[in-house]
């Protein structure tokens, strides 16, 4: 098939410093040291090899904003469901496949993870549960969960403990299972679950690990299709019982329901969702209060007033996108900004570069929420797969900033900087773990 | 199929007339369905995006009305292309009131 152009200009090339040649030349992706600190790769990128063809990773890396913008806008050329299911547990997919057949109930594919027309319908049936109006009603309630797990937190005593894994994985965990309707008290198993499921797309996997993942996720989908065929039984308030009943509605206005197949992986895939990155959102809340000057101040003044906090969310996600990455494979040879990709590449949309662009965020390294154009930024993906949870995403860092603010004061890192650990994968920029300590806040 | 008019100008500066729009659908929907250019409804009409932003003809603002709290938050995060008579077109659900409402797609943030 002849090569097509898709609308994206032909960026300007910048001069790079030696420095960033060396790194364009010689980085990766997979290096740890550049997940951990990617902005220089990054940036060499932009400026000198927008579309970066990453030899050792295999991927074809997006970098400019607008780039990304043009690509995610066409989601018949630049193809979910191959850049997902065909990448998916890279090099090992046959032997995963199976062993979640043999022991998990079934190999079920991310019917969300697709591409149009059938994802259309798909995520139709999400949308609702996930409105901004929606959410809005869900805030009380939400502050309610954050409120007594920061509580609990601090009663432990001691004015220590751990950001990511005292306060932001369990914090998301609560408001995600309560929606859905599972069982409370099972954090840290859930916690495991979506490293597991998050795993696929790390490239980071060994055999070994993806064993151990696939075991999580086979006991994972059994407790999920547990509560489902309990559900199918007995309809509750929950988005389980919806998903359980769901019809989708085909183009001709005749209604279908969902395969039972379908309907578990838009379980997992909302739990997985749910928590993990939101999470990130606020361990990285944590982290830019207790490592950039007058940052905690900035939160103080930003929870007093609406607007302002809902700007210092959105410049918060702008600033430190939980999303690194994700994927596309084309489905036929394309030309994005100059440069030609083969059909069936896989591809990243860099969104952690992209909200880095200095041609669309100037001095992108300032935290600013009075940017005019925060809504631009591609945190939450952009085009027909933007994020279905933003709207909830968003309300759980806002209530997060509140109540960190109301509860604690004082927030330090209790170990140097150097020393903090991320995990190890391409797709999210994730702390492992942030040691913290803080005075608590006499209401 | 209704009987509602509704006059969208896209970004491209072209102006299309849709004469049999049905009640309760929304701007947003309605420009999806008919390739309306800069109408894209990301978020699927969940107030959520700001991908649907249209600038209403003043002499309908006051039939159309404000956008309320939740939909300024998201118009705030376009303030670049934002005016005085902006809404996000999935807001915005056709009624018998609104017949004849004309409408201008605004432009995205800038590059």
């Amino acid at each position: 098939m002849a090569t097509q152009t898709i609308e994206s200009k032909v960026s300007e090339r910048v001069p790079l410093t030696p420095e960033e040649e060396k790194v364009l030349k010689e980085g990766s992706l997979t290096d740890y040291e550049i997940q951990a600190h990617p902005r220089e790769y990054f940036r060499a990128m932009r400026h000198g090899d927008p579309i970066h063809y990453d030899e050792k990773l295999g991927s074809w890396l997006v970098t400019r904003h607008e780039d990304i913008w043009a690509v995610q806008s066409d989601p018949v050329t630049f193809s979910v469901h191959h850049g997902y299911h065909d990448f998916q547990a890279r090099g090992l997919q046959d032997e995963f496949r199976a062993y979640l057949r043999e022991h998990g109930g079934g190999y079920f594919p991310d019917a969300i993870m697709s591409d149009p027309p059938y994802h259309t319908r798909i995520r139709k049936l999400m949308e609702n549960a996930f409105t901004a109006h929606r959410v809005k009603e869900l805030e009380p309630r939400i502050t309610e969960v954050v409120h007594d797990l920061i509580a609990e937190v601090i009663e432990r005593g001691d004015g220590k403990c751990d950001a990511v894994k005292d306060i932001a994985i369990p914090l998301t965990i609560r408001v995600i299972v309560e929606q859905l309707g599972l069982d409370h008290g099972m954090e840290d198993k859930i916690s495991r679950w979506s490293v597991a499921v998050t795993a696929q797309i790390s490239a980071m996997q060994s055999r070994e690990t993806m064993l151990e993942n696939a075991k999580e996720i086979a006991d994972l989908q059994n407790y999920l299709i547990g509560k489902m065929k309990e559900r199918e039984q007995e309809r509750k308030e929950d988005m389980i019982s919806d998903l359980v009943h769901a019809e989708v509605t085909n183009e001709d206005g005749t209604k279908e329901k969902l395969t039972f197949e379908e309907a578990v992986s838009l379980v997992r895939a909302t739990l997985i969702a749910g928590n993990d990155t939101t999470a990130t959102a606020i361990g990285n809340l944590f982290y830019v209060i207790t490592t950039k000057p007058g940052m905690a101040e900035m939160l103080e003044e930003a929870v007093q007033d609406e607007r302002k906090l809902n700007r210092f969310v959105e410049e918060h996600l702008r600033n430190e996108p939980p999303v690194r990455a994700l994927s596309r494979a084309t489905t036929r040879e394309v030309t994005v900004n100059g440069t030609t990709i083969p059909e069936g590449a896989h591809m990243l949309l860099v969104y952690g570069s992209g909200n880095d662009d200095e041609t669309e965020y100037p001095e992108p390294r300032k935290f600013d929420p009075t940017r005019p154009n925060l809504g631009r930024h591609v945190a939450f993906g952009g085009g027909p797969h933007r994020c279905i949870g933003l709207a909830l995403a968003r309300m759980e860092i806002k209530v997060a900033a509140r109540e960190i603010v109301k509860q604690m004061k004082n927030i330090k890192l209790a170990v140097p900087q150097e020393e903090l650990r991320y995990v190890p994968t391409v797709a999210t920029r994730t702390l492992e773990s942030l040691p913290i300590t803080y005075e608590k806040r006499e209401g | 199929m209704g009987n509602l008019k509704v006059t969208m100008t896209d970004v491209n500066g072209e102006t299309r007339t849709f004469e049999d729009v049905e009640e309760g659908v929304s701007l947003m929907e309605l420009g999806k369905q008919n390739g309306v250019a800069g109408i894209m409804g990301d978020c699927g009409g969940g107030c959520a995006c700001a991908t649907c932003h249209v600038y209403v003809d003043q002499n309908w603002w006051d039939k159309v009305g404000e956008p309320d709290d939740i939909e300024f938050a998201m118009l705030d995060m376009v303030a670049d292309v934002m005016k005085d008579t902006s809404r996000l077109g999935c807001q915005i659900k056709m009624s018998p009131e609104l017949d004849g409402l004309t409408v201008t797609v605004a432009p995205s943030s800038s590059y």
